[in-house]
């Protein structure tokens, strides 16, 4: 992997330089601007210039971070906790990973900026048990903060302010980036989503009142308090403000990340990534994450932004862009996103339980040349009963690729049946 | 107090209650509106995994789960719309595909929640041409329990119940996804003192009871309200029964007693009416009939009280209100002092199950009886109910007349033995330790001569010439 982006913006401008993991690197390029200009306003002023600047969770659901950060209580009666989503459980998503590799103290200062405006007292740092380097930097950042005597008690000295920062490994599923099934793992139970009411923001972690946010949220925080709401909105869209970055995988002949600003062409994207390999001409993309519709060549116009992909029936999801070529066959492509999903469901909601098994067992079917017109109709059925019912988004994640696929993919799957095999000699293995 | 509307319906309810906990209170759920649900027990905290119970609620763009959302004022909450409805085929389709089907093989079928729900809400015929997830069949999950792994819908109601009742916590799910199965946590079994309450909760057949398991069809019984009689809680009863005979005790709601649950003792007592029965009369130490030994009986009291001699009484704790009623008159009648009593005593917990092990020490209290194990003392007569009292309580009674269900040491000394009706044989009622009085219906007849206690009392006296 490389250590920087490909294109780089505002927030990965350091990645390339080592000393950017050190307290000392990190406040030579100008760190803890943002944080000091935080602690020279009230919490409450904080809290209104992150709902001004409009910065979305850069998690996948794109909620307004400055709202969220306002439902937390404003009384002190009981200890406030952040939870900082590290888990980046999403296929395709790889943007969190650089971030903690590379900035971890840009997380760290908007973690305490996020702690100054909510009164929290302590945060976790949930990261993926498998990004072992990415855990070893944010400890390393955050013991050099305490080292400082930064952290703990008079956080950068300011009185009465008392936080605590603690970075905890996740032990490895898809769930457990959902915030309440992290919530869930971080208290040690297996990670399931929670039914809501209670909200996290009323009974989150350890029963205290929590707010979960994304690292990469919290790493744009800085920016919009040391330069300004202006400045952080003449980036992006009108509704999604700031960059992002971009994880470009798959058919391209530069896989990696691109820092661009939100509402950047899909085409200009693609041509970050060099395009599509070989000369090959482009089949789909998944324009965030596994979970997110696929787009057909036709779309590659789209602004990539929440407000422009969900009117193509998708969404931007984490900004993982998976690129496939025309090599690939879709029905595989539907095998192996119904396998993950039917692996990774939690198993406690009806729906999500039976149906993500039925839609994979459907998927393979068809692959293999067994299936039957009613397999196809039921392909196109069984994600309706899914949808938008049970306790969590997953059952939506697990209905809505299959749908993509199929919405635009159909002659694939029809292939399949009149030839009863797969007439994609050259697609990937399964 | 919040207003809400359910299916155009206007009711004022508590604030802070789920839209399930509202229609139970009302008494509206399964009578007049129908919300199906697995996961959810009125008992138990709330899952929201079925997602069986979901409801429209105007306003509100996703339906939601009846058991998870707390009423508010104006809220307009409808549960048989086409999306209600469409959404509950979905459920009961996809808890279908793998469930075994083999209902005419299965105890559960006629008490099933999945045969129920598929009947009212199901699709008519199976879409799914996989195989069926196997699993486990018939496993002992301990001395009481036989799990069927292939029936479970994981509810995990039994997991729940396990956690928050008796606190012992033994089963869990494992796995995720379609691999999800309940199980034993390793090394444990499910063995406490509430364990077969889970077969009762378990919506299908999954979990069932070894004792009652392929006993008998349960549409060939019926179901007779009663109250147990192990202990001072008198835990609300359901007796099954059929042919004249007693199969099962379940439950019977009463949040103010037992909620709905009962001790796995007090379910097995219902063996107790047909084992050691004091079947035959007896008078002077060999077997009589029943007119014989009630005149025999009579000659004893009359000539006791025609000698002026000393007659005690000695009830029992275990002896309805009506019953102890009569023996209370009879004794003032002959002049003898209030009637004695003893209660067998053991351990107890903070659940249901109570120290004192008979249902009607309240009510011997209440009529005037005094508590005593002591010896009786001299005495030419002791008139007796039951055998709470060893026969060495007994040693210096010239004659006792005894009249008691159950065979017992006090049975072989008595002069006269009279067989009486169990409280399943008879109505009455108990009064349990928190002073509730509550009645029972007979739900058999006895198979050999016996009469209720109050009963055989009148006829010894009208034998002993007493008006």
């Amino acid at each position: 992997m490389n250590v920087e982006p490909y294109v780089k913006n505002y927030l990965s401008e350091h990645y390339g330089d080592d000393s950017f993991q050190t307290l000392a690197g990190y406040e030579a390029k100008g760190g803890f601007a943002g944080l000091r200009k935080a602690l020279a306003q009230t919490p409450e002023q904080v809290v209104e210039i992150v709902k001004a600047s409009g910065l979305r969770g850069r998690g996948g659901a794109g909620f307004a971070t400055g709202l969220k950060w306002s439902f937390m209580p404003k009384t002190n009666e009981r200890m406030k906790v952040i939870v900082v989503n590290g888990d980046e459980s999403e296929p395709g998503s790889f943007k969190d990973r650089m971030i903690m590799e590379r900035g971890p103290f840009e997380v760290l200062e908007g973690i305490i900026i996020g702690a100054w405006a909510m009164g929290a007292q302590r945060a976790y740092i949930y990261v993926r048990g498998e990004y072992t380097r990415a855990i070893r930097t944010l400890e390393a950042a955050v013991k050099e903060l305490y080292g400082k005597k930064r952290l703990g008690k008079s956080t950068f000295g300011v009185k009465g302010f008392d936080l605590d920062i603690v970075v905890h490994s996740g032990a490895g599923a898809y769930i457990c980036g959902e915030e309440t099934g992290l919530l869930e793992s971080l208290e040690g139970k297996k990670g399931q989503p929670r039914k809501k009411p209670p909200f996290p923001a009323q009974h989150g972690a350890f029963g205290l009142p929590t707010t979960v946010n994304n690292i990469e949220t919290f790493a744009h925080v800085p920016f919009i308090l040391d330069r300004g709401v202006e400045w952080f909105k003449s980036r992006g869209t009108e509704k999604s403000p700031g960059t992002t970055l971009f994880g470009v995988s798959g058919h391209v002949e530069r896989p990696g990340l691109f820092e661009l600003p939100l509402g950047t062409p899909l085409r200009e994207v693609l041509g970050h990534a060099g395009g599509v390999r070989g000369g090959r001409r482009l089949k789909g993309v998944m324009p965030g994450g596994l979970s997110m519709p696929v787009l057909p060549p036709s779309e590659l116009e789209v602004p990539m932004a929440e407000e422009f992909l969900s009117q193509r029936g998708t969404h931007l999801g984490t900004g993982g862009v998976m690129v496939m070529d025309e090599s690939v066959c879709m029905v595989r492509v539907a095998t192996v996103v119904s396998y993950f999903f039917r692996d990774e469901s939690c198993g406690q909601c009806t729906q999500c339980r039976e149906g993500t098994a039925w839609v994979h067992k459907l998927c393979q079917k068809i692959e293999r040349g067994r299936a039957s017109d009613a397999d196809l109709a039921l392909l196109s059925d069984v994600p309706k009963l899914m949808e938008g019912q049970t306790i969590c988004a997953f059952a939506d994640a697990a209905a809505w690729p299959i749908q993509g696929l199929l919405r635009h993919f159909r002659d694939d799957f029809e292939a399949h049946l009149r030839e009863q095999k797969c007439p994609f000699p050259e697609s990937f293995e399964l | 107090m919040p207003k809400i509307a359910i299916d155009s319906v206007e009711y004022e309810v508590p604030e802070g209650r789920t839209i399930l906990q509202v229609l139970d209170d009302l008494g509206l759920l399964g009578n007049g509106v129908e919300v199906p649900h697995y996961c959810w027990h009125p008992k138990l905290s709330v899952d929201g995994s079925c997602r069986l119970c979901q409801v429209e609620i105007e306003g509100v763009p996703k339906l939601q789960i009846a058991c998870n959302t707390p009423v508010a004022n104006g809220m307009k909450v409808h549960t048989k719309s086409d999306r209600v409805i469409a959404a509950r085929r979905g459920v009961m389709e996809l808890l279908l595909i793998n469930h075994p089907l083999d209902c005419p093989i299965c105890d559960q079928a006629g008490e099933c929640k999945l045969q129920d729900h598929a009947f009212d809400w199901g699709v008519p015929a199976a879409r799914t041409t996989e195989p069926r997830r196997p699993a486990k069949k018939a496993v002992d999950l301990g001395p009481t329990i036989v799990f069927d792994q292939e029936r479970c819908i994981l509810c995990r109601r039994c997991v729940r119940f396990c956690r928050e009742i008796p606190k012992t916590g033994e089963l869990g799910v494992v796995n995720r996804g379609d691999e999800s199965l309940l199980e034993l946590f390793p090394g444990s079994e499910l063995d406490n003192p509430y364990s077969m309450n889970v077969a009762d909760i378990c919506p299908v057949g999954a979990l069932t009871t070894r004792d009652f398991r392929f006993k008998i069809r349960v549409w060939f019984t019926d179901d007779v309200e009663s109250v147990c009689n192990q202990c001072s809680r008198g835990c609300n009863i359901l007796a099954s029964r059929s042919n004249n005979k007693v199969y099962r005790f379940l439950p019977r709601r009463n949040d103010a007693v037992n909620d709905t649950w009962i001790c796995d003792h007090g379910r097995m007592s219902y063996k107790k009416n047909s084992t050691g029965r004091l079947t035959a009369p007896r008078a002077d130490g060999r077997e009589a009939s029943y007119t014989d030994a009630v005149k025999r009986a009579g000659e004893l009291v009359r000539a006791a009280l025609d000698a002026k001699g000393k007659i005690v009484g000695v009830a029992s704790p275990f002896a309805s209100n009506a019953d102890l009623a009569a023996f209370r008159d009879l004794l003032a009648a002959l002049g003898a002092g209030p009637a004695r009593f003893s209660v067998p005593r053991g351990e107890s917990d903070a659940i249901l199950i109570e120290a004192e092990k008979a249902p009607n020490a309240a009510g011997c209290r209440a009529l005037g009886m005094v508590e005593s194990n002591e010896q009786l003392g001299r005495a030419d007569l002791a008139l007796v109910l039951g055998h709470t009292l060893t026969a060495e309580v007994f040693g210096d009674v010239r004659n006792i007349v005894l009249i008691d269900t159950h065979e017992s040491a006090l049975s072989a000394r008595a002069t006269v033995a009279l067989p009486a009706r169990t409280f399943l044989e008879k109505s009455g009622a108990f009064t349990n330790s928190r002073g509730l009085v509550q009645s029972f219906s007979a739900v058999v007849e006895p198979t050999i001569e016996a009469w209720s206690e109050s009963d055989a009392l009148a006829q010894i006296a009208a034998a002993a010439g007493i008006a």
